[in-house]
């Protein structure tokens, strides 16, 4: 088996894998070349960047991953259940970004603005993908849907820890719901750029998104100085 | 469907109307009942008890209907949110009279809360697109509070959006689980998140007592 050097893959691989989607799926090209799973993921990823998903179809996602429509049937019983599995796979890379940035911090207010940054780095660069997790996935069924209000609310135990140490009187302020609208509200800005097409302006909102979050926990202050970083 | 004798005086425009909100209300149920994307045009004409025809003279298809739906809803809401904040003075006082106006049509229409709140974001472009005119239509409301502060101009320019997605997020969150009518004990709090920018956490705690 001849190796083709415009996809890298290695001697020994099969010659279908060498026919690697392009590289607008955003997932590491080992991580695609070694799962058949993970090639149909980026298929779908690919295919619901040029068209959406509504119109995408099987026969559609097979093409882009270069596996057979029974290779499909193996690992997915239809198109929703292999967006899930994209969605999943989007929302994880996300958390790591963000968790790897927030923990690098030791105080708070700065975890939430690294935090936050890298969300937003993370969607500003990989637009597609942002389109896939946070506007497709509200088209792609109930299922999803649910997934989507989930992975909103694991952010909240990273607002939830600024509670720590604060004052009664800044606790008295706080309700069981503050940290649901603090995200409800930044999920709300972010995805609107993103349905807007505006990926380019995602980074610019980091100040703004800094000294909302934060205000509740350290007063207006405090969060518009760490906002300005 | 023949108006009963002695009425046929009413316009025709009274009746339109009148036919136009009970295809609305239709529409409402339906998509609270089987979601949006399995409604027929059938199901809206069979639920609110008239002629195919008639739904047509109304609207060119199942997403028109939907789009007048949305905007229904935003009117009324606002109409409901004005009226409430009108009879009192002082914007905070105002704030929160027209958070619980909006809070109290959520709770007392779920089946339209649930059309125009969750089932928007899945109903399509346009849907979408109508959902987010509907949040920017009661952006102006919350930023006269900026009149309000000393530091007024120093707020984040995104504020009154990111306060409305909350907003929008919690009553949504409610919705979903179908707790819609219970939406109004979110008061309180959401006056609280409301105000706390622009007045202080003190000012906020006092305008919730108020309440």
């Amino acid at each position: 088996m001849v190796p083709d050097p415009s996809t890298d893959a290695p001697a020994e691989y099969p010659p279908e894998l060498s026919r690697l989607p392009p590289g607008r799926h955003g997932l590491p090209r080992d991580f695609v070349i070694h799962n058949q799973r993970e090639r149909l993921i980026a298929g779908l990823a690919e295919s619901v960047a040029e068209k959406g998903y509504g119109a995408t179809t099987i026969a559609d996602i097979t093409r882009h991953a270069a596996v057979s429509r029974r290779t499909f049937y193996e690992h997915f019983d239809g198109k929703d259940e292999c967006f899930v599995a994209a969605f999943d796979a989007v929302t994880e890379q996300l958390r790591e970004r963000i968790d790897g940035a927030y923990e690098a911090e030791d105080e708070w207010t700065v975890a939430v603005r690294a935090g936050i940054e890298a969300m937003l780095g993370f969607l500003a660069s990989e637009p597609n993908l942002a389109r896939l997790a946070m506007v497709e996935a509200l088209v792609a069924g109930p299922v999803v849907v649910k997934r989507y209000d989930a992975a909103v609310e694991t952010f909240l135990p990273y607002l939830r820890a600024g509670r720590e140490g604060r004052p009664k009187a800044v606790l008295a302020h706080l309700s069981d719901s503050t940290e649901e609208a603090l995200v409800g509200g930044m999920v709300s800005l972010v995805s609107r750029r993103i349905v807007a097409g505006q990926t380019d302006e995602l980074e610019a909102l980091l100040p703004d998104l800094v000294e909302f979050t934060l205000a509740p926990y350290v007063g207006s202050d405090e969060a518009a100085r760490i906002a300005r970083g | 469907m023949r108006p009963p004798p002695g009425r046929q005086r009413l316009s025709r425009e009274f009746i339109a109307r009148h036919q136009r909100a009970r295809i609305i209300a239709a529409l409402a149920e339906e998509t609270m009942a089987r979601g949006y994307r399995a409604v027929t045009v059938a199901d809206i004409v069979r639920r609110a008890g008239i002629a195919r025809n008639t739904f047509y003279d109304n609207f060119s298809s199942k997403e028109d209907c939907f789009l007048a739906t949305q905007d229904h809803a935003v009117e009324e809401a606002l109409k409901r949110i004005v009226e409430a904040a009108t009879e009192v003075e002082g914007w905070d006082q105002r704030l929160a009279a027209g958070l619980g106006a909006f809070l109290k049509y959520v709770s007392e229409e779920p089946a339209l809360a649930r059309t125009c709140i969750v089932e928007a974001l899945s109903a399509g472009d346009a849907a979408q697109e109508r959902f987010e005119q509907s949040l920017q239509s009661f952006l102006p409301l919350l930023r006269l509070g900026r009149k309000d502060t000393p530091h007024g101009d120093e707020l984040p320019d995104t504020l009154e959006e990111a306060i409305a997605g909350g907003i929008f997020w919690l009553v949504y969150q409610r919705i979903v689980l179908g707790e819609a009518e219970k939406v109004e004990e979110l008061l309180p709090d959401l006056v609280d998140f409301a105000l706390t920018p622009y007045i202080g956490a003190e000012s906020a705690q006092r305008a919730v007592a108020r309440l």
